[in-house]
């Protein structure tokens, strides 16, 4: 219990003040830096949770991509290095943040987080805690004695490729129709040859007010 | 039961993603100049897949997954609205989308993407399934929205959208979690129950009363109300104008599709507390219809007219919505109803306004100034999609104005209903300024002409003319033989030319629409009763 609890305090130093961190720190390179350090912090705590599951995919999608993908956008801006200037809202802005911050901490201090139905929180539990490794015949006995909902619910694998195909299935249009209008959006434009192409560029060209001027190309 | 079991009711759902392959597909072979064949293979798939849905899916009421999907009237009645919209943005892009923008194969792929979205946003009854809809939505119309990318305007609007959209989402996604640790449930059904299920003496807990709040927030992004509609105009400015219709009618009716599935199925069965959350969204509703209205006073640029305009409509939206009773039908009848003639008649303000910015690239209200002499039948559509805006009758915004506003009074909402009602008179001022422009302002670089017009002159003439045109299906305006807006024609010669058969259709069948929903919409109430019937029982 100790252990947990040094663990917990430790990973509370570094989850918030790289978290203060990336907000005062005007280099955004390093802010960005600091982000994956609260990444990990938080993986750390679903490490503790028994949420093994989560801390992997926490660490691989946020610690890894999504910061990777921050720092490249950094990286390939100009005039980015400082971040934002200070503004006329930003004493309402903080203001906002801070009661919105008391709200939410009141009301995870204060939610009787278990009024789930007991078959339902155990397929939960089943779901957070038997997805990497942890599935044996006794949790599965378990799992049926509490009821059919969570015999459903077995891990989390199942979830996906059974009752929530669909969605699983949407993600997969949705990756698609985001990966086609990325290409759409940067993809050079066809070869100047065609006369087409080239009426089309001279129309859009003279199009209405505020149209940038085509890149020559 | 099996989960295979009645996966042919997704046929229409299975044929559309197929359909935007298919253009993605021909986009390869077909050469530079033929694209526009892409966009009429659209139209005729999305022709299609209405006639198949409606045959396939009429009367049924079936479940799938468990639940998580409905394939009902409900969800019917949307799906072919929302085809009908896909039709009808294609059919008016065309000429925009082959003279401005590049990469036509993909822009109409992603439209029909977009409109697969809606279509299952419309029949999911679970919260995750409904928010990755929502997201395979707004991420196409991220991507519309940039799709001008020479236009740094456009491409601002783009990154304002997504920015804003994921921060919406996200939100969202908060409040379901929320929603999720209290109830352990997401299905809409489920939460109704869970809801139910505590004791009326004991508190609700402060965790579910927040996460139904972040919920609203993030579908009141969607749906631009006020206090969360920043994002509207800039967005509505900066994208190309097919998107900017498509923005104001599709993204707006697919929202109020999913919250009107999620309050009638989550919500109102609960009683009690459905009242106390009833008072918030009437005081949503209220704030949004006045800020809506009254800041367009002050807009100059037509697409943020229509944007502050939109705004004000999501709020009368909104009132219906929060009317819905399990007594009665007629608010979400007046929610459906509404959704349909508003977007019946933004196709034929829109369609007026694309086919204008394609003559000449001008989108200030000042700039129209003079088109009722040079294009009298674009300037006729503009007008009369104006006053059904503003619900003079006649038109089909006066009869779902009457139909949601009766229906919101009747449920104990009186001052909501008499506030809508200001609101729309006020929106009166500045739809009639655009007629104004139109037919009584001189263009520029001429003297003052035309001061002798009244309002209702004007209504009553070219009324007539629109009415005309549609009935006879046909469109050889006479060319414009009167001195009134010659100087529009030195400073844009396109203005001379007829508007092609296209536009003439896709105004034809808009202005059709408009008069019918506005004269006579009982057919079209029937089939909403049927679609109440399957979500409010």
């Amino acid at each position: 219990m100790l252990f947990q609890d040094v663990v917990f305090w430790l990973l509370t130093v570094v989850a918030v003040g790289s978290a203060l961190g990336v907000v005062l720190i005007r280099d955004l390179f390093r802010a960005a830096l600091l982000l994956v350090a609260v990444f990990v912090a938080v993986g750390g705590y679903f490490v503790l949770l028994n949420a093994e599951f989560l801390a992997v995919v926490q660490v691989l999608i946020y610690a890894g991509a999504i910061s990777v993908l921050i720092i490249f956008a950094v990286m390939l801006t100009r005039d980015v290095q400082q971040g934002n200037p200070p503004n006329r809202l930003q004493i309402p802005a903080v203001a906002l943040a801070a009661l919105l911050l008391a709200a939410l901490v009141t009301v995870a201090v204060d939610t009787q987080w278990s009024f789930l139905p007991e078959g339902e929180r155990q397929s939960v539990e089943l779901v957070q805690t038997a997805a990497v490794s942890d599935i044996s015949p006794e949790t599965l006995e378990q799992a049926g004695a509490a009821g059919e909902s969570a015999a459903q619910g077995v891990g989390l694998a199942d979830l996906l490729i059974g009752r929530f195909v669909l969605p699983f299935e949407a993600v997969s249009v949705l990756l698609l129709a985001a990966l086609i209008g990325a290409l759409a959006l940067v993809r050079p434009r066809p070869a100047p040859q065609d006369a087409r192409a080239s009426g089309a560029e001279s129309a859009s060209e003279s199009a209405g007010a505020g149209a940038a001027g085509s890149e020559a190309d | 039961m099996p989960l295979t079991a009645n996966l042919d009711l997704l046929t229409p759902e299975f044929a559309l993603a197929g359909l935007a392959f298919l253009v993605f597909a021909a986009d390869l072979v077909l050469p530079e100049g033929r694209k526009h064949w892409l966009g009429w293979l659209s139209v005729a798939g999305l022709l299609a897949l209405i006639a198949v849905s409606v045959i396939m899916l009429w009367g049924v009421e079936e479940t799938l997954y468990n639940g998580l999907l409905a394939v009902d009237d409900f969800s019917l009645w949307f799906k072919v609205l929302f085809m009908v919209i896909g039709v009808f943005i294609i059919l008016s892009s065309m000429d925009f989308v082959s003279e401005r923008l590049e990469h036509q194969g993909e822009f109409y792929g992603i439209v029909l993407f977009s409109v697969l979205g809606m279509n299952v946003m419309a029949q999911s009854r679970e919260l995750l399934t409904a928010y990755i809809a929502l997201e395979l939505l707004s991420f196409s119309l991220y991507v519309l929205a940039a799709y001008a990318r020479d236009n740094a305007k456009s491409n601002e609007s783009g990154l304002k959208y997504i920015i804003i959209g994921a921060f919406s989402s996200a939100i969202l996604l908060y409040g379901v979690s929320m929603v999720y640790g209290v109830l352990g449930v997401t299905k809409f059904e489920a939460i109704a129950a869970g809801l139910a299920a505590i004791p009326d003496t004991g508190a609700v807990s402060p965790s579910l009363w927040v996460g139904v709040a972040l919920i609203l927030v993030g579908l009141g992004f969607k749906v631009a109300a006020v206090p969360f509609h920043m994002w509207a105009p800039d967005v509505y400015e900066g994208a190309p104008y097919p998107i900017t219709a498509y923005l104001s009618i599709g993204s707006k009716a697919a929202a109020f599709a999913l919250v009107l599935r999620l309050a009638a199925e989550g919500f109102v069965p609960v009683g009690d507390r459905w009242e106390q959350w009833q008072l918030i969204l009437a005081v949503l509703a209220a704030v949004t219809m006045l800020v809506g209205n009254l800041v367009a006073l002050a807009q100059r640029n037509l697409k943020r007219l229509m944007a502050y305009s939109s705004i004000g409509h999501s709020g009368f939206i909104l009132a219906g919505v929060a009317a819905l009773s399990l007594d009665s039908n007629l608010p979400s009848n007046g929610v459906m109803l509404y959704l349909v003639g508003y977007s019946a008649t933004n196709f034929v303000v829109f369609g007026g306004l694309i086919s204008f910015f394609n003559m000449t690239g001008k989108e200030m209200m000042s700039d129209l100034a003079g088109l009722g002499g040079t294009q009298p039948f674009l300037a006729a559509s503009i007008a009369i999609g104006m006053f059904s805006l503003a619900g003079l009758p006649i038109f089909a915004g006066f009869a779902i104005k009457f139909y949601l506003f009766t229906a919101v009074a009747d449920e104990g909402f009186l001052w909501l209903a008499g506030l809508a009602v200001f609101a729309s008179l006020v929106s009166l001022y500045y739809y009639l300024q655009v007629v104004r422009q139109m037919y009584i302002e001189p263009a520029e670089g001429e003297p003052a002409y035309g001061h002798g017009y009244g309002y209702e002159h004007v209504d009553a003439e070219h009324g007539e003319q629109g009415a005309g045109h549609n009935e006879s299906g046909e469109g050889d305006e006479p060319a414009p033989a009167r001195r009134y807006g010659a100087a529009q024609f030195e400073t844009h010669p396109a203005l001379g030319r007829r508007p092609s058969v296209t536009v003439i259709a896709v105004l034809g069948a808009g202005l059709l629409a408009v008069f019918w929903i506005g004269v006579y919409p009982s057919p079209l109430l029937d089939t909403i009763e049927a679609a109440s019937k399957a979500i409010l029982s």
